[in-house]
């Protein structure tokens, strides 16, 4: 029991990493991505690769999947951040198909549809993170990481940029910014902190195969993001806990048959998701956060 | 007089069959408020499009202190010194009012900005004493949505103000304010002009253009059919006649 609930948690902050890094740009830049399982199966990949070829260390896995996730976010950036926003989504939907493609038909590289299997564990400092505990603690670590930036770089002129170019390209661009650009850095630093969901997951399962980058699994976590509050800290990581929360929850009500517990599971999203479109449209922390600027 | 900061010269510019400039010439001369009147559909903000590189004219030229802005973008027009104001204001509406204004100032597109720690502190410190100057201070916090209509107005101006640009463009800036706050908004629109800043706005309150400005050009149907004193010019029951709906 003690050992599922570990292994709960771990999947929790891996997603809330994903879904942290997703809402910089929903949520800051009002930049709607559909390719985020493509840049966190490009980071399981590279880190289960080098965890099999060059180094088990997280300090080698990670920055290298960063590295990789940033640059080839420039393939759907560069040309399509030049355009509305509804080029973006397109570019980045092809960008998806293309990755799962890749995943799945690369054989020599990605192991296609069988994938990459025996992931050695991690290390740090040359510690092997053997244990669930360990491997928690450095995955609630990674998401302390990445909320952190995302906290910080939200509240700097660059933050402040994109939500000035989320709220009037135009405008911001007659004031002088450049709205490409900065969109541009913004995709690449949420494809690299993506990078680091890649890496720990890929540790964590030691194993990777394309069935887990797939369209579905881009719209999961843009489902955590409108679930627990676009544009705020911690919305993400809650959606990410009431996504997976759920169906481990619905195992509880034993009144329910097994086997429509998965039919179950996706009508009470579905159903969770139009009444929070209704009653909180900002998420379910979005609303309450907001200042009451009228009360001043 | 002397040589005028911005000058057009012969400028075209067509949407289809609709003549949005015709063989506009038009100078501003520097230091003064030159208000750009003329019905609806005159071209107005088409020049400012123009001048801002939102749009490349067909033919003509656009120069700016003698630089031509031919292959200029919008945001090379800002670094150029040329800031303008929307019609419909494009605040960034979920920023509060002192984000609206410092990010402004704020160009880089890298997470930070040049010139460290002192550099951003004058940042800060020239967005609170604009905010103070246009009476926005009890509404720094607030997201620039939920202001009310003056209040956005002035918002806009205010993102003007901290810029260091030495062209100003409004597009339609007092219209629906207050007299008291038309009169605020004419004091610190004309208190800069002392600082050498030229300022050219479009206007259909005519009241408001005869005291706000120095100068007049009068469109219609994309041409420049007169410019001059504003007493001339409102004087003039041609243009008159045109303005308020008889067709030539």
């Amino acid at each position: 029991m003690v050992g599922y609930i570990l292994n709960l948690l771990i999947l929790v902050s891996i997603s809330g990493i994903l879904a942290a890094s997703l809402n910089f740009i929903i949520g800051y830049a009002g930049i709607y991505s559909m390719a985020h399982a493509a840049f966190f199966g490009i980071a399981a990949y590279t880190g289960a690769l080098i965890a099999l070829h060059v180094s088990t260390s997280l300090l080698v896995a990670i920055p290298a999947a960063m590295a990789m996730c940033a640059a080839l976010s420039l393939v759907i950036s560069l040309p399509s951040l030049r355009v509305r926003g509804e080029y973006f989504v397109v570019a980045s939907l092809g960008l998806q198909m293309i990755a799962f493609t890749v995943f799945s038909e690369w054989k020599d590289v990605t192991g296609g549809l069988g994938g990459i299997t025996g992931v050695p564990i991690a290390t740090l400092f040359g510690y092997k993170l053997r244990s669930l505990e360990s491997f928690l603690v450095v995955s609630l670590a990674c998401l302390a990481f990445v909320t952190g930036v995302i906290y910080v770089l939200a509240r700097t002129s660059f933050g402040r940029s994109l939500r000035a170019i989320r709220d009037n390209e135009v405008a911001a661009a007659a004031f002088g910014k450049n709205p490409t650009l900065v969109k541009t850095i913004a995709v690449a630093i949420s494809s690299a902190l993506c990078g680091i969901a890649g890496v720990l997951y890929a540790f964590h399962v030691s194993f990777v195969n394309p069935e887990t980058f797939t369209v579905d699994q881009s719209v999961l976590i843009m489902a955590m993001i409108i679930i627990g509050g676009t544009g705020t800290v911690f919305g993400p990581i809650l959606g990410a806990l009431i996504i997976h929360l759920l169906p481990a929850g619905l195992t509880y009500l034993t009144f329910l048959p097994a086997r429509e517990l998965a039919s179950m599971q996706q009508i009470i999203y579905g159903g969770a998701m139009v009444l929070l479109m209704i009653y909180r449209p900002s998420g379910i922390i979005g609303r309450a956060n907001l200042k009451d600027t009228w009360s001043k | 007089m002397s040589a005028p900061v911005l000058r057009l010269k012969g400028v075209n510019k067509r949407f289809g069959g609709v003549v949005a400039a015709n063989d506009v010439d038009l100078d501003l001369p520097p230091g003064i408020v030159t208000a750009l009147v003329g019905p609806n559909g005159a071209g107005k903000t088409t020049l400012f499009n123009l001048i801002t590189g939102n749009l490349k004219p067909d033919s003509g030229a656009i120069e700016l202190r003698g630089r031509s802005l031919a292959d200029i973008d919008p945001r090379g027009a800002a670094r150029l010194g040329i800031a303008r104001s929307f019609q419909d204001l494009r605040l960034f509406e979920q920023m509060s009012v002192y984000e609206n204004v410092l990010s402004v100032m704020e160009c880089s597109a890298l997470p930070w900005q040049p010139g460290g720690g002192a550099a951003a502190r004058a940042r800060r410190d020239k967005a609170d004493a604009t905010l103070e100057l246009v009476g926005l201070t009890r509404w720094h916090d607030a997201r620039a949505i939920d202001l009310g209509y003056a209040e956005q107005k002035f918002l806009s101006l205010a993102r003007i103000l901290v810029t260091d640009a030495s062209l100003w463009l409004l597009d339609e800036p007092a219209s629906g304010l207050d007299p008291a706050s038309y009169d605020r908004f004419v004091k610190l629109v004309r208190g800069r002009l002392a600082d050498g800043i030229t300022i050219c706005l479009i206007e259909h309150n005519l009241d408001i253009v005869q005291g706000i400005s120095d100068r007049i050009a009068f469109l219609d149907q994309g041409t420049v059919l007169a410019a001059g004193e504003p007493r001339a010019i409102l004087n003039d029951p041609k243009l008159a006649a045109i303005y308020f709906g008889e067709r030539r």
